[in-house]
């Protein structure tokens, strides 16, 4: 055992793999979540993405539907 | 890194497609984004011994103890500098309060197999949250500004949270759950202060 067994990688997209993903498909097929502050999404957002602060994401996964891919940012 | 966790958390909690994206909205926009090193790992639970959880616990909360205290150091405000400290301050309780669970569950008084050899780790390395060795992330947060130290910051602690969750939830005996919830709320607390960090024009 060493420490790596503990962990596990979390699946990353490139912003050019997100950018075709969000023009092949319909926003009804994905979650776009934006887990910054409220500050600063309103300074800039990607088109679409729904806020929700990682600090809040715990108790607001209800508004996410799990079946969907989901993009985090 | 916020992405990061947050895509683990999703992860965790059953999303079978949860992806991130690399470099955040500062990479969409055509920057290079320099994340920490080896931060897309995250912390993930496989089957462990609730004694392993709380080793792992225990040295995590080593590492972010000492991270935050060299971020303390380097702060030049005071509020900032403050805010380090603090955070450094109540992982080091943190530690004592996981050491206290290992004893009483084990009936041992001293050991000293707690915590590396338990884990089969070598002494002399820290670690932080998804097996980041601390002194790569000091090195990295060396010329950075504190908007990343604080998001790398918040990262840890989302980890840290979902870590005790799931603790709560898999360990038996209520005095340990209760423990376990006692530091998830703690670290929830953390995660508000650095984001309302994140928020503030120092």
């Amino acid at each position: 055992m060493g420490i790596m067994d503990y962990f596990k990688p979390v699946d990353t997209w490139s912003p050019d793999k997100v950018r075709q993903f969000l023009n092949e498909k319909s926003h009804q097929d994905y979650n776009l979540v934006d887990v910054r502050t409220p500050k600063e999404y309103e300074q800039a957002h990607l088109p679409g993405a729904m806020l929700i602060p990682v600090g809040e994401l715990e108790t607001r996964l209800k508004e996410l539907d799990r079946n969907k891919p989901t993009i985090t940012y | 890194m916020r992405s990061r966790a947050a895509a683990a958390v999703l992860s965790r909690e059953g999303f079978k497609k949860a992806y991130s994206m690399e470099g955040g909205i500062r990479a969409w926009n055509g920057l290079r984004a320099a994340g920490p090193p080896d931060a897309g790992m995250a912390y993930f639970e496989p089957a462990q011994k609730p004694e392993e959880m709380i080793a792992l616990a225990w040295i995590l909360e080593e590492g972010a103890c000492k991270f935050y205290r060299e971020m303390g150091k380097k702060q030049k405000g005071p509020d900032e500098a403050a805010l380090f400290r603090e955070l450094s301050a109540d992982e080091e309780k943190h530690k004592s309060s996981l050491f206290k669970i290992y004893q009483r569950r084990t009936g041992k008084d001293g050991d000293p197999g707690f915590p590396r050899s338990l884990l089969s780790l070598e002494s002399g390395v820290d670690y932080l949250e998804g097996g980041v060795v601390l002194n790569k992330a000091l090195e990295w947060a060396q010329g950075q500004e504190l908007r990343d130290i604080l998001d790398f910051s918040v990262s840890l602690e989302v980890n840290a949270i979902d870590l005790y969750i799931k603790m709560e939830r898999k360990v038996e005996g209520g005095e340990a759950k209760e423990v376990f919830q006692a530091l998830s709320n703690q670290e929830r607390n953390h995660l508000k202060r650095l984001t309302a960090g994140l928020q503030k024009d120092w």
